[in-house]
């Protein structure tokens, strides 16, 4: 996980997708793309999530791939007003905030 | 395909700092946790240092934790080797699936715990709230309690225990990289010895076996009986929210997916289905029979860290051959299971 990017500024016509896979089992139910459409939120919230994606870049820098089994993780990417995926990040989830697994928790599967 | 995530059911920190001010005790104590847990989540360091193993060969030395629902490792020490029940539920789950487990590789293998050497077996509770796994992290496992929703206490299933103890003699011997087909052989060694470790304690003979691994995790809101059947790969749930179980048992519908390393967790189903076909094919007790095989395959110098199914499963006829002979039911019973799920031809 070292070397990762910045995350961009989130605007309101950002998506936010977050995948979560990973741990003792795959459950494909649990591990659909939940999709957070930065539209819906106010700029508190924007702000809020822009924080946590900084707090999880932080994080995960200079981390490498940690030892051991049943790891879950989460895989995060921001797509612009054009659909493009203009970054992604895959972390353990030790490295997440639990504000950021409560966004994943409260978002649809797609 | 919209997103829920709302001012009345998600709560931000702005909001949980509020809350963690209210008069509720509950709400007061959740979000104090919640915030302090994103204060401090890097503060998170597994056990840097082990302490002390067992110098007596057959004598484990177990150190249970409690996380107290928090994201540290490994936590505040509350059980260690011959001391009495806590009275928690997950703590004394935790300790005697330790030693169920160190039980089996020692009377069976003659293993003196993971690495052979007496090393510490040191296992984590409460970790996280409402944290819906278990994990090995290299030097320790690591239980949550569940959301109570889908899940309850990860502790509840010793298959499980010895499930994430298992990767750990795994990694000790095979090493077999986290990935794809080889990462796949990894999690069905860690489910062969995690079912072993059932049925050792239960004194169950193959055909009296469930072949379950993790009956009971699943709250009665589920729809499945485990998280995996290894008689049965694909048919362990099939539940709204958890989805179907997605692993195969036969060759032809091995599943290429970048998902799960690789599918680690999902084509497990083939290896595991030609271990228990093996099994109940001999009869008896699996630690008798199919068990050592695998075991002597695990702890074999020609065990590549990149090994796949094919590679694996001569490894484990020779390893019959070796043990039994070419002619033995028991090498006969090897190569007709890797055959019935289309490994070997």
């Amino acid at each position: 996980m070292s070397g990762v990017s910045h995350p961009p500024r989130l605007t309101s016509a950002s998506v936010l997708r977050l995948k979560r896979e990973g741990g003792l089992a795959h459950f494909p139910g649990l591990a659909r793309p939940r999709r957070l459409d930065c539209s819906r939120f106010s700029e508190a919230q924007r702000a809020e999530l822009q924080r946590l994606l900084e707090l999880t870049v932080e994080s995960c820098r200079g981390d490498a791939e940690p030892e051991g089994a049943d790891w879950r993780r989460l895989q995060l990417s921001v797509e612009d007003d054009s659909g493009r995926e203009i970054w992604q990040l895959r972390a353990i989830e030790e490295a997440v905030p639990m504000a950021l697994l409560e966004w994943w928790r409260r978002a649809e599967s797609e | 395909m919209t997103c829920v995530a709302g001012p009345q059911t998600f709560l931000p920190p702005y909001l949980l700092e509020r809350i963690a001010g209210s008069a509720s005790p509950r709400l007061r104590e959740s979000a104090r946790r919640t915030l302090y847990e994103d204060t401090h989540f890097r503060a998170r360091a597994a056990v840097s240092t082990l302490p002390p193993g067992s110098t007596v060969r057959g004598r484990p030395a177990r150190y249970v934790h409690d996380a107290q629902q928090l994201r540290t490792l490994p936590g505040e020490l509350v059980r260690a080797e011959g001391s009495a029940d806590s009275g928690d539920p997950a703590v004394d789950e935790a300790y005697h699936g330790l030693g169920d487990t160190y039980r089996l590789f020692w009377e069976v293998f003659q293993r003196h715990s993971l690495d052979d050497r007496g090393m510490a077996l040191v296992a984590t509770v409460h970790y996280g709230e409402n944290y819906e796994n278990a994990f090995w992290d290299g030097r320790q496992m690591v239980f949550g309690d569940g959301d109570g929703e889908l899940f309850n206490r990860f502790t509840i299933a010793v298959d499980v225990i010895a499930h994430e103890l298992s990767h750990g003699v795994i990694a000790y011997e095979g090493a077999l990289v986290y990935s794809h087909q080889s990462g796949a052989l990894n999690e069905s060694l860690a489910d062969v010895f995690g079912s072993l470790a059932k049925q050792y304690r239960d004194r169950q003979r193959a055909a009296e076996a469930d072949w379950l691994i993790g009956a009971g995790l699943f709250t009665d809101r589920v729809k499945g009986r485990a998280l995996r059947s290894m008689a049965e790969p694909g048919n362990a749930y099939d539940d709204p929210l958890l989805g179907r179980d997605p692993q195969p048992g036969h060759m032809d519908d091995f599943v290429e997916t970048q998902d799960d390393h690789g599918g680690v967790h999902i084509n497990s189903g083939i290896p595991n289905r030609a271990y228990q076909l093996a099994a109940v094919a001999l009869g008896g007790y699996a630690w008798e029979s199919v068990g050592p095989i695998w075991y002597d395959t695990l702890i074999d110098s020609r065990l590549a860290s990149d090994c796949e199914f094919v590679p694996f499963a001569e490894l484990t006829l020779d390893n019959a051959v070796r043990r039994f002979g070419s002619s033995s039911r028991q090498a006969e019973a090897v190569r007709e299971a890797w055959r019935g799920v289309g490994v070997l031809p």
